[in-house]
């Protein structure tokens, strides 16, 4: 008998667990346009997010996210840390700039596009109103190839360059190849719709069909910072 | 759907800034007196779809060397800067400076330790938008 309850007592509570989860967890896609100086991005995500804590405030979540990139005249630099910064290890954050390491690549008509596994962390701030971060943490980037003229102080090249094809997040300028981060605010129109807005933080890279750079010594890896202005929908699947 | 699209093309419009860098069109007359240097090598510039037209002269004097352009006239562009290259494509160059004027007798000294030997053009280069306005084989 006590076998019995126990049993029964553990599918109960294993279904309203079950049922708990099931509640906690929220799919959307989201659709969002940034916007720079000569240059813009549109990216479509769909993110599986799970509520966390005891009022299900805080939101922890997974997804995929492509992002297309276009510019016109946008000015790259040396990407590697190695050599912007001198270093390589988890400090590199903290290191400054070395001016004389840092090189430019001017890509005439940029277009880099970019498919990434996508982290988001956010925060139900009102019934309306979320805030959160997402940033991309690894995927692969596709576009043509561009004319692109290097710039080492009196010296350059005209040369030809294509997106770096490998995204990895590492830390600071250990970043590799193409990645999209935001700072959003949602407002919740409906149960289903609501509007985006966000800072969006772009990083895209070109490497150059030869190591165009020699000193201090060879790279062919060049990045662009974009911080945009976005809007967007999101979509609650 | 129909405001966000509003709001887009309106962020766009205001993003994009008037640019005011366009080259001097006062013209100039610098100073260089050929009679106490040594002509290397000369050429005619062409214009490459933009209106440019002068001569282009490559001096010696004692050991320095200059580029020269005189006479000279270009349609003005953005960001108009001479280039000395190994190369009709600019593939590998020398940025000798910012042009200094549409118009009249210009002088860019040439780094040293430059191989003249391998510099064959000069370009007339709009570098913020890659865009080549005139072309001097000298020789």
């Amino acid at each position: 008998m006590i076998k019995t309850l126990v049993l029964v007592s553990m599918i109960l509570f294993s279904d309203s667990l079950i049922a708990q989860q099931k509640k906690q967890v929220n799919n959307y896609l989201n659709v969002d346009f940034g916007v720079a100086s000569y240059r813009g991005s549109l990216s479509v995500s769909v993110l599986h997010n799970w509520r966390l804590g005891a009022r299900q405030k805080m939101g922890v979540g997974l997804g995929g996210r492509f992002t297309s990139f276009l510019g016109a005249n946008q000015y790259y630099i040396t990407a590697p840390a190695a050599l912007t910064s001198g270093s390589t290890g988890p400090f590199v954050i903290f290191k400054e700039n070395i001016p004389e390491n840092i090189d430019s690549l001017l890509v005439k008509s940029p277009q880099v596009n970019a498919l990434n596994l996508m982290i988001n962390l956010d925060y139900q701030i009102s019934r309306k109103i979320t805030v959160g971060f997402n940033i991309d943490a690894i995927g692969f980037s596709f576009g043509g190839s561009k004319q692109a003229n290097f710039m080492s102080e009196a010296t350059g090249m005209n040369t030809t360059a294509d997106p770096t094809p490998f995204n990895v997040l590492l830390i600071s300028d250990n970043d590799q190849g193409t990645l999209n981060s935001e700072l959003y605010l949602t407002y919740s129109l409906s149960d289903a719709w609501a509007i985006k807005t966000s800072a969006q933080f772009l990083f895209t890279e070109y490497t150059t069909i030869t190591k165009v750079q020699a000193y201090p010594e060879e790279n062919d890896r060049f990045r662009n910072k974009s911080l945009m202005f976005s809007v967007g929908i999101s979509r609650k699947l | 759907m129909k405001s966000l699209l509003l709001i887009f093309v309106c962020v766009v419009m205001l993003s994009c800034q008037q640019d005011d860098d366009n080259t001097p069109v006062q013209p100039v007359n610098d100073n260089f007196d050929t009679s106490k240097a040594a002509l290397v090598k000369m050429g005619m510039l062409e214009g490459v779809g933009h209106t440019v037209s002068g001569t282009v002269s490559l001096y010696d004097s004692n050991g320095a060397k200059v580029i020269i352009l005189d006479p000279f006239s270009s349609q003005n562009g953005p960001d108009l800067k001479v280039y000395f290259s190994k190369d009709s494509g600019a593939k590998e160059y020398i940025r000798l400076g910012d042009l200094k004027s549409t118009m009249g007798k210009q002088v860019y000294e040439v780094p040293a330790g430059t191989d003249i030997n391998l510099y064959k053009y000069v370009h007339i280069w709009c570098e913020k938008f890659t865009v080549v306005f005139a072309i001097a084989e000298i020789k």
